[in-house]
């Protein structure tokens, strides 16, 4: 039997090999981790990988599973931090910035979340992940136009997407025209029936219209189908309760 | 008590209850509002993409960079109508 030889003596590729080595088995046991929900023991092996510096794209990828196990275990601040370490060392890792919009959202940053997003359009302007996340991201930092032309578009390449219409309707309402509004919000119904945040926005598009019956059928309608969410459930039969007829 | 205090009691108390109608009404009004407020919130925020093996983003199965690029929403794992009633 040959004893086998070993292609290298010396000492720093010797160490470069078992790092290499390490890190391979790392990821093996942190995404086994991640398969089953065990964030801390993924977020372990994926810090050690962290630690060792390994070229890319293994630096960038592990900063990203580490950013999951530690969204995960609610480290948002720490999982940001890793996501945008991520998108240093790969600045076209688009699922990194999918993921990041979604961490600066849960921390509240929406500052943060529109610059990514704002990057994320530009490398992927068809992405219906970067629409849909920077429509969120306008909608809830006030600017309804850039909301609307993001869900407009998203809805182009996704005309059956109800929850689409139902952003774009918020979009419009925000900016007044409640005509458009209606008018998305019944294709989301008509897509999507029993979708009771679309027949909330409805009835509160319809109570602006000043038509106070169809809007009060609207909040009875969006009570009954709110039945898993106890709060729309609520505030859908305060409003109905509180229109006269 | 004459009847000038009697009257003015009742005037008071009567300036007094349109007070109260009014604050009651505005109150109501802000409750109104702030219910709608509640109501009219964005769709969900987008779940996380998975894990990537040590190939990394480029590899040619690597789902969650082309969940990330996809042009359709199901690909794109966005949140669906019954995510949130």
């Amino acid at each position: 039997m040959q004893t086998p030889v070993p292609r290298t003596t010396s000492v720093p590729a010797l160490r470069a090999a078992a790092t290499a080595r390490e890190v391979e088995e790392r990821f093996t046991l942190g995404l086994a981790a991640l398969a089953r929900s065990d964030w801390s023991a993924g977020a372990a092996e994926f810090e050690r990988i962290v630690a060792l510096d390994p070229p890319e794209p293994k630096g960038s990828t592990a900063r990203y599973d580490l950013a999951i196990a530690q969204a995960n275990l609610g480290r948002n601040d720490d999982a940001a931090r890793n996501l945008r370490a991520a998108i240093a060392l790969d600045p076209g890792f688009l699922a990194a910035m999918a993921n990041l919009i979604s961490v600066d959202l849960a921390r509240g940053d929406l500052q943060d979340a529109r610059a990514v997003a704002d990057r994320f359009i530009a490398l992927a302007p068809d992405s219906a992940r970067a629409l849909y996340s920077r429509g969120l991201v306008a909608l809830q930092g006030g600017d309804a136009q850039t909301a609307r032309t993001d869900f407009g578009k998203l809805l182009q390449a996704n005309p059956a997407y109800a929850v689409a219409h139902y952003d774009l309707a918020l979009a419009e309402e925000r900016l007044g025209n409640v005509s458009a509004a209606e008018r998305e919000l019944r294709a989301a119904l008509a897509l999507s029936p029993g979708y009771a945040r679309a027949e909330f926005a409805l009835g509160a598009v319809l109570l602006r219209q000043g038509r106070k019956s169809d809007a009060r059928a609207a909040f009875a309608q969006a009570t009954r189908d709110a039945s898993a969410d106890p709060s729309l459930a609520n505030i859908a039969a305060a409003m109905r309760d509180s229109i006269a007829i | 008590m004459s009847r000038v205090l009697a009257l003015r009691l009742v005037a008071a108390g009567l300036v007094l209850a349109a007070l109260l109608c009014g604050r009651l009404a505005i109150a109501s009004a802000a409750s109104v509002g702030d219910a709608l407020t509640g109501g009219l919130v964005p769709s969900a925020v987008p779940g996380l993409l998975d894990p990537i093996t040590s190939a990394g983003r480029n590899g040619w199965d690597c789902k969650p960079e082309r969940a990330a690029e996809a042009d359709r929403w199901h690909t794109a794992h966005l949140p669906s109508a019954s995510d949130r009633s």
